[in-house]
C-alpha cells in the first residue's frame, strides 16, 4: 500500500503536543509534591483530567496534569501546563477554553466542546488551594 | 501503513479498478436503453446479477441493486412502514435509526437480526419467525467471510455492499425473496422490475461482478477461516498476554465470530488516543470511542455488549483481510504495549 505520512483533523501544534505531552504526571500521584488537585470530568463520559498545582507566594510555580481521554484532550492539558506555569492564582482563574484553543491554533470545532476541559479542573485545584490556604 | 481497518472498508482490488475502468470506456451507455450499447451494459449488470444469485443461492430476480447497505436497509424499514418492527441491539444505525422512523404496532411483523456484527464481529442467532413475519439480515460484514446461503438461512431479505470485499463504495443489494412485500424507496423509474429506479451505476455493479469473481475463485471464505483466523487470534492471545489491563470484547471461540474481527478494552487508555498514536506509526485501525466519532455517546454496539462505557471508550477493533500477514501482527505487538502503556501512564485512572 502507499506511504502517506499522516493527515489527521488536528493542528501540527495539537498533534505535537499529543505525541509528545508536556508537564504530565507519570504514574502514582505521590510521585509529585502538590498544594491542590482540581478534578473535571467523568471517563464514562470519555474524558477526565486532574491538574495538580504546586504554588509559592500567590504564583502557579509548577503544574501537572493527568487525562484520560482523546488525542485533544491530551493536547489541551498539555498547552493548558505551559500556559498557566509562571501565572499568578488571579491571572490563573483568568485562563479560558478559548485562549488553550488559540494557543494550540484551534481545534476542529466538535471536539472544542467536549474535550477542552482543563482550564476547569485548575480552577478546581486554586479554589481549593484557598479553602485550604484560608483555614491555615 | 499497515491496514487493519478492512470492516470499515476494504481498498479496491486491482481486478475491480480494471474492470471498472474498461467499463467506463466500453459500456457507458445507459443500461435501460434498447439500443446496442445499452444492451451491452445490461449484459454486464445481468452478469454480476447471476454471480451474485449463484453465490448467495437465490433467483437472479430477487436481487435488487441499490447505492449501498444503508440503501438497502432503508428500503426494507420503509417497506414495513406502521408495522411492528424488532431489531437486534448490534444493528447498524441504518437499521436502528430507520427503525425508530417506520416502527407502528400493525401486521406483519419484520425482524432485523444481522448475521454477524461489524463493531464486535460476533454471530448472532437469528430469530424463527412465525406466520404473518418476515426476517431481513444485513450480511453487510459476512459476504466473502463465510458462505451465504440465503435459504438455508430462511431469509426473506438481505443486505448485502460491494466496498467490504475489494468493490467500489455506492453499490448494494437487497435480496426480495419472491412472494414477500416490497414498497420501492426509490420511486420514478422502471428500473429493477420497477423496485429501484435510477439510472443503473453500471460500472460500479461491474466491479461488483469482478470482486465477486475474485471471491468465488480464491475461495475468500476459506482463507478467512483458517489463514486470516490465525492471524486474529494470534493477536488475541498476544494482546491478552502481553498487555495489562486488556480485555476482548469479541467472543473468539470458534464459530462466535467472524475469523476477521477482533475488539479489544485498553483499561484507563482512551480508544482515540490509541488509534492515533497506532496511525503514528502506521498502523490503521477503529474505535468504538465516542470521541472518534464526533458524537457525545460511545459505541451502542459495545454498551449492549459490555454495559460498560469506560470499557466501551477504551475500545479498539482490529479487522483483517487476506493480504494480511503475521508480519502485520508482530508490528502491531511491537508498539501497541508501548503505546498503552504510557496512555495507562498519564490516565486519571489508576
Amino acid at each position: 500500500m502507499v506511504q502517506e505520512g499522516q493527515d489527521w483533523i488536528y493542528s501540527e501544534t495539537v498533534k505535537d503536543h499529543f505525541l509528545n505531552p508536556r508537564n504530565f504526571l507519570m504514574g502514582d500521584e505521590a510521585n509529585f509534591e502538590y498544594d491542590a488537585m482540581g478534578l473535571v470530568g467523568n471517563p464514562i463520559c470519555g474524558d477526565q483530567m486532574k491538574v495538580y498545582i504546586k504554588v509559592r507566594d500567590g504564583k502557579i510555580v509548577d503544574v501537572k496534569w493527568k487525562t484520560y481521554g482523546c488525542a485533544s484532550a491530551i493536547a489541551s492539558t498539555s498547552a493548558l501546563s505551559e500556559i498557566a506555569k509562571g501565572k499568578t492564582l488571579d491571572e490563573a482563574l483568568e485562563i479560558k477554553a478559548e485562549d488553550i484553543d488559540d494557543y494550540l491554533g484551534k481545534l476542529p470545532k466538535h471536539k472544542f466542546h467536549c474535550s477542552v476541559l482543563g482550564h476547569d479542573a485548575l480552577k478546581d485545584a486554586i479554589e481549593k488551594y484557598r479553602e485550604k490556604d484560608g483555614e491555615k | 501503513m499497515i491496514y487493519l481497518d478492512y470492516a470499515a472498508t476494504a481498498p479496491v482490488l486491482p481486478e475491480v479498478a480494471r474492470a471498472m475502468n474498461e467499463a467506463y470506456g466500453r459500456y457507458f451507455a445507459n443500461a435501460s436503453a434498447l439500443h446496442t450499447p445499452g444492451h451491452l451494459a445490461m449484459n454486464e449488470i445481468e452478469r454480476t446479477r447471476g454471480l451474485l444469485a449463484e453465490l448467495i443461492n437465490c433467483e437472479p430476480e430477487e436481487i435488487i441493486f441499490t447505492s449501498g447497505a444503508s440503501e438497502s436497509n432503508n428500503a426494507v424499514m420503509h417497506t414495513f412502514e406502521g408495522c411492528e418492527i424488532e431489531t437486534s441491539p448490534y444493528e447498524h444505525h441504518s437499521i436502528i435509526e430507520v427503525a425508530e422512523i417506520y416502527r407502528g404496532n400493525k401486521r406483519p411483523k419484520l425482524y432485523s437480526y444481522m448475521l454477524a456484527n461489524n463493531e464486535l464481529g460476533e454471530i448472532l442467532e437469528l430469530p424463527c419467525v412465525g406466520e404473518d413475519e418476515y426476517l431481513h439480515s444485513d450480511l453487510t460484514q459476512v459476504l466473502g467471510k463465510m458462505p451465504i446461503d440465503v435459504k438455508a438461512l430462511g431469509l426473506d431479505y438481505a443486505t448485502l455492499s460491494a466496498h467490504k470485499i475489494g468493490g467500489p463504495v455506492g453499490v448494494g443489494v437487497l435480496y426480495v425473496r419472491k412472494g414477500v412485500p416490497f414498497r420501492p424507496l426509490i420511486v420514478g423509474g422502471n428500473q429493477e422490475k420497477r423496485r429501484r429506479g435510477g439510472t443503473y451505476n453500471t460500472a460500479g455493479i461491474i466491479g461488483f461482478g469482478a470482486a465477486l469473481k475474485y471471491m468465488k475463485d480464491k475461495k475468500t471464505w476459506e482463507i478467512y477461516d483458517t489463514y486470516v483466523r490465525n492471524l486474529r487470534d494470534v493477536l488475541a492471545r498476544r494482546i491478552l498476554a502481553e498487555i495489562p489491563g486488556s480485555s476482548l470484547n469479541t467472543d473468539i471461540v470458534l464459530g462466535k465470530s467472524l475469523p476477521n474481527i477482533l475488539n479489544v478494552s485498553f483499561r484507563a487508555a482512551e480508544g482515540e488516543s490509541i488509534q492515533l498514536y497506532l496511525d503514528a506509526e502506521g498502523i490503521i485501525v477503529s474505535t468504538g470511542s465516542a470521541c472518534a466519532s464526533g458524537d457525545a455517546k460511545p459505541s451502542h454496539v459495545l454498551m449492549a455488549k459490555t454495559g460498560d462505557a469506560e470499557v466501551a471508550h477504551s475500545s479498539i477493533r482490529f479487522s483483517f483481510g487476506i493480504d494480511n500477514t503475521i508480519e502485520d501482527v508482530e508490528r502491531v505487538m511491537e508498539v501497541l504495549p508501548g503505546i498503552v502503556k504510557r496512555l495507562q501512564e498519564i490516565s486519571t485512572i489508576s
